[in-house]
């Protein structure tokens, strides 16, 4: 076990980074927010984070912190910003943030390292810290989809306009989605630099993008446990595929278009699905449970001995 | 609902709510033009119409999912059009859709919750149950809305609507795609919740349920009022019958 865990200890921790990322689009998008913002957040996390540990020598979770408070203020702004898009033009424009963030780090000098980065932003940071993290973080998301709140992002998500009669001021949910994606992407990213100590524009670009929405696509996005099984596979995938070679980038793409086609809601949503088919048969077997169209229980009920005039 | 009243506190005299003067326009078309009701607490009242006379944007805009082109809404004796819906949600003013809008996701059970979360915890899991009990959906909690008929599915909508306890109750088509003994059943109902103070604005096509059912009939067309008072007048008016049956349909009736 300790031989398997040394040999793998970067896919272990890249496992939660890649969680992490993937929770930061999948939470908009269960808000009903096409954001992909998380991502650049993740890029404003991960450098904040290097520049105060290497410039200013600040503890590891100090400077983390001061990444995710910067990537939050930043969600907020662009949640105000944004908010009169919707659909593929959020999606669009949320993609041109994260560009710019790698614009801006990739011509940032030597605060940000230009088009190489930055290297020794080193800590004490391990693996168990950031499995820690990603537990409670896991745990207050699963807490999130539950009871009266993930009632009430289901009604965002599904009719603003019914959320709306409901008394829920879809706004701030909405901003909500923002803050808490651009916490989660800081955290993603803070955690990678301090877990590899280098970042580089690269790191940051589109092709992250495509692996978080690869992750959750393939996972579900309807939960937290859809962007862990992607984060799972896809960050174990590589490893699996070596023997492909040049090929790897086509069966991620087949993988995806399989997905996307025949299990719409990803691998969580195919187990959702057997769950809630398996409790409607229980049902249907069931004693004295009578049918939603059985008539003879309508007539049956109380009421309708006092019917009107 | 056995517990308190469905009443609150307001200027003694002053109607629950007062719409003055509402027009809303789409660019040319005059959906509402320059129409005056008021209702007053305790009451069913019902709105009654042909296609298109403006009945449904009428009660988007009282709960403020359209805009005032002109007039004024008062909840209160209050003035409430530039509030957002959401406000005027809680501020007690519930609502049903011309369509059944229900979270596929949720299980009817939930769906109804999510009508209880409006009011803060008012209507707790003894309002959710006793939501189901007067809406005859016992045994359904933990069905979801795809495998309910269409009446079932109002059904939940209605109890979604009255588990908080609104002041205001906007019911917009609630007997649409029911049969018979399901729309004495709602009747039924309304009448039981006036008992308890509720005051409620029906828009519907069912003539004869409207007049069993209601205090009092608006009558709409083109956007405006064109009769209101006792139900069994209203539907006798010469104009309304026009406004239904066409002009000379109407004289042989």
């Amino acid at each position: 076990m300790t031989a398997w865990y040394d040999s793998n200890i970067i896919l272990i921790q890249s496992t939660f980074v890649g969680l992490l990322t993937a929770l930061s689009l999948q939470v908009p998008i269960r808000f009903g927010v096409f954001s992909f913002a998380g991502v650049g957040c993740y890029g404003v996390g991960a450098y904040t984070t290097a520049i105060i540990v290497i410039r200013l020598g600040w503890p590891a979770p100090l400077a983390m912190g001061a990444g995710m408070l910067l990537a939050a203020v930043t969600g907020y702004l662009l949640a105000l910003v944004l908010s009169r898009l919707g659909g593929l033009y959020l999606g669009m424009a949320t993609i041109a943030f994260d560009l710019i963030v790698t614009v801006v780090v990739a011509n940032g000098g030597e605060l940000t390292g230009g088009p190489s980065g930055l290297f020794g932003a080193i800590s004490d940071v391990g693996t168990v810290h950031v499995a820690l993290t990603s537990l409670v973080v896991v745990v207050l998301l699963a807490l999130s989809e539950r009871g009266r709140f993930g009632r009430r992002v289901e009604a965002v998500r599904e009719d603003p306009e019914l959320a709306a009669a409901m008394g829920v001021e879809v706004r701030y949910y909405r901003q909500l989605a923002f803050v808490i994606s651009a916490l989660l992407g800081a955290c993603a990213g803070g955690f990678n630099v301090l877990l590899r100590t280098t970042i580089a524009p690269t790191d940051i670009g589109f092709s992250l993008v495509t692996l978080a929405l690869t992750m959750i696509i393939v996972g579900g996005s309807r939960s937290w446990a859809g962007a862990f099984i992607g984060a799972v596979i896809f960050t174990w995938l590589p490893s699996v595929l070596e023997f492909s070679g040049q090929f790897q980038k086509v069966i991620y793409g087949v993988i995806v278009a399989l997905a996307a086609i025949w299990v719409p809601g990803g691998l969580i949503g195919v187990v959702t699905d057997a769950y809630r088919s398996w409790q409607r048969s229980r049902r249907a077997a069931g004693p004295g449970d009578a049918g939603p169209d059985d008539g003879d229980r309508r007539t049956a009920s109380p009421r309708a001995e006092g019917t009107p005039a | 609902m056995t517990g308190e009243p469905m009443t609150g506190n307001r200027a003694s005299g002053a109607p629950l709510l007062q719409v003055r003067d509402a027009a809303v326009h789409f660019g040319g078309v005059k959906a509402v033009d320059g129409l005056s009701i008021e209702l007053t607490e305790g009451k069913i009242f019902g709105i009654l119409g042909p296609n298109g006379s403006g009945k449904s944007t009428l009660l988007a805009a009282i709960t403020r999912f359209v805009e005032l082109t002109a007039g004024a809404l008062l909840l209160d004796g209050e003035e409430y059009h530039t509030l957002p819906a959401a406000r005027v949600a809680r501020r007690g003013v519930a609502r049903t859709f011309q369509t059944v809008r229900l979270l596929p996701g949720l299980t009817v059970e939930e769906n109804i919750r999510l009508g209880a979360d409006r009011a803060g915890g008012r209507g707790g899991a003894d309002g959710v149950r006793e939501a189901i009990e007067r809406t005859g959906l016992n045994g359904l909690e933990r069905h979801r809305p795809g495998e309910l008929s269409y009446g079932v599915q109002r059904r939940v909508e209605i109890a979604r609507a009255i588990v908080a306890r609104p002041r205001l109750l906007l019911l917009d088509e609630p007997t649409a795609g029911m049969n018979q003994s399901e729309r004495q059943e709602v009747s039924a109902l309304m009448r039981e919740l006036q008992k308890e103070g509720l005051t409620q604005l029906i828009v519907e096509h069912d003539v004869q349920m409207m007049v069993d059912t209601c205090d009092h009939l608006f009558a709409m067309n083109f956007g405006k009022l064109i009769a209101q008072g006792d139900p069994a007048g209203v539907v006798r008016e010469p104009a309304v019958r026009e406004a239904y049956l066409g002009k000379r349909w109407s004289q042989h009736v």
